[in-house]
């Protein structure tokens, strides 16, 4: 079953490769650099898809004891935090040709980077715990504060940034308006989320497979 | 308008070098756990 | 036993314990003014940069001094064995977060006072002015700051290396309070009327009712064990 789902991740990887490149036209303002955005967009919704996953996980378990949701969360959130710094690595890069730096406190950089400092710490405190039913308990907690707080994030990141900046015009936040570029879009982010799919079903096995030892 | 291929290659490879580190890294780990013999000692979850 | 009280009594013991040990109240004062000194040396002899900074400069006081003060809520419980005693008592659990939250929010609030007063004082900025405002955006502030804070502290006493996992913890979760106070203090020193600075405050008090919830919901499960 997780055999089938990965092929399948290999084909929708390979034709998002295609319709990011081949398919999607060079966009007018920003060049071939836009091009960045069929590996960015995916990677925050999915990293979004994972934290919800780990609420979900972190509330089952507290509501039901049973390892299967921890497990759930354990492995949502370490997923997530892959595809947050691939965000954070793909947003950082796109940025420097098109703002000319590395870095902008822009309210997804910024709020993905608050992100991902949420779930590092997440992941650090299921590490500093060896007791299985504490670690579980403990982490479900953290997980609900952190999943709750993510629109509590992004407003006031949002709202900060009026303050600071106008918002640019141009820029990977514009939503894209050429038919070609959202079907590209469309079919990276659903290689993105079969991939997501992929790695939850082994990294849960793996979690399965260390309770038994 | 430079072509910025360079950033293109670079975001696309770092995107490559991580997603696959981390499939071979399940990978290693599916195979310790389940290799007949008792495994060696695991990190906790 | 009346919920209320529970939470009373859990908030008057350690006041208690504070008012007769004053171990707290002490080390945490010399600490503001050691503050004072880091801020004025980090950016220099240049007043009008230090004034431009002191919104920014008094919350990140708050959050260091918070994050002292607030790692330490169930220090007490831990080191003389009374955690057992926190988890065998009767009845909603949620009534000792709410105890513990009020107690961290006093001593958070005295905290503030004095950062407010030494800042007036040593950095010539006028804090009187803009006094009552102030009040509510510290007031929703610290409940924000507490209310994650004692939850968090109360897993953490619990957990190896708790002095790093505690602000690793806490501060990325506390960046929304910490970007609404900021900005609305600068913009009430600036001078603005509350109402500009209204969606902050909402921000706050949303935020703070949900950490609050939270926190109240789930602490039964951080006190197991």
């Amino acid at each position: 079953m997780t055999r089938a789902l990965g092929w399948l991740t290999v084909l929708g990887l390979v034709a998002g490769l295609a319709a990011g490149f081949g398919y999607a036209p060079r966009e007018a303002v920003q060049g071939n650099v836009q091009r960045i955005m069929y590996l960015h967009v995916p990677s925050v919704l999915t990293a979004y898809l994972a934290f919800v996953l780990v609420l979900l996980g972190s509330i089952g378990y507290l509501a039901t004891r049973r390892a299967g949701w921890d497990r759930l969360a354990a492995a949502a959130g370490e997923i997530g935090v892959l595809f947050t710094g691939l965000t954070i690595v793909s947003g950082s890069i796109w940025g420097k040709p098109t703002w000319g730096t590395w870095w902008t406190w822009d309210a997804r950089l910024t709020s993905t980077a608050v992100l991902f400092c949420v779930y590092v710490g997440y992941l650090l405190l299921r590490s500093l715990i060896e007791d299985p039913e504490a670690r579980a308990r403990y982490a479900a907690v953290v997980g609900i504060v952190g999943a709750v707080n993510i629109p509590i994030v992004h407003f006031s990141v949002k709202w900060w940034r009026a303050l600071h900046q106008p918002s640019t015009i141009l820029g990977p936040e514009r939503s894209p308006i050429d038919p070609a570029i959202g079907l590209a879009l469309f079919v990276n982010w659903v290689a993105f989320t079969l991939l997501f799919a992929y790695f939850l079903s082994r990294r849960m096995e793996i979690a399965r497979l260390e309770e038994q030892t | 308008m430079p072509s910025n291929w360079g950033y293109v290659f670079a975001a696309y490879g770092i995107a490559a070098v991580a997603l696959l580190s981390y499939w071979r890294h399940l990978a290693r780990r599916t195979r310790a756990l389940t290799r007949p013999r008792p495994a060696a000692k695991t990190r906790a979850a | 036993m009346t919920y209320a009280r529970r939470a009373w009594i859990i908030l008057w013991k350690d006041l208690l314990i504070e008012r007769r040990a004053k171990e707290h109240a002490n080390a945490l004062l010399f600490f503001c003014v050691l503050l004072l000194f880091l801020f004025q040396f980090a950016l220099g002899p240049d007043r009008d940069r230090l004034a431009a900074a002191v919104p920014g400069l008094l919350w990140l006081g708050f959050i260091l001094a918070g994050l002292l003060g607030l790692g330490r809520s169930f220090l007490g419980e831990r080191e003389n064995d009374c955690w057992e005693g926190l988890r065998l008592t009767p009845g909603d659990k949620s009534a000792i977060y709410l105890g513990k939250l009020a107690g961290n929010c006093v001593l958070m609030t005295a905290v503030e006072i004095i950062l407010v007063v030494l800042f007036g004082v040593f950095y010539d900025v006028d804090l009187w002015t803009p006094a009552a405002p102030l009040a509510l955006v510290l007031a929703l502030g610290t409940i924000g700051l507490a209310a994650v804070g004692t939850l968090f502290a109360a897993m953490t006493t619990q957990v190896r290396a708790r002095e790093l996992l505690f602000p690793v913890l806490l501060l990325p979760v506390q960046v929304p309070v910490l970007l609404a106070t900021v900005s609305a203090t600068q913009a009430l020193l600036l001078g603005q009327p509350l109402a500009d600075v209204a969606h902050w405050l909402k921000l706050l008090a949303g935020a703070d009712l949900v950490y609050v919830t939270i926190g109240l919901l789930t602490f039964e499960f951080v006190l197991e064990g």
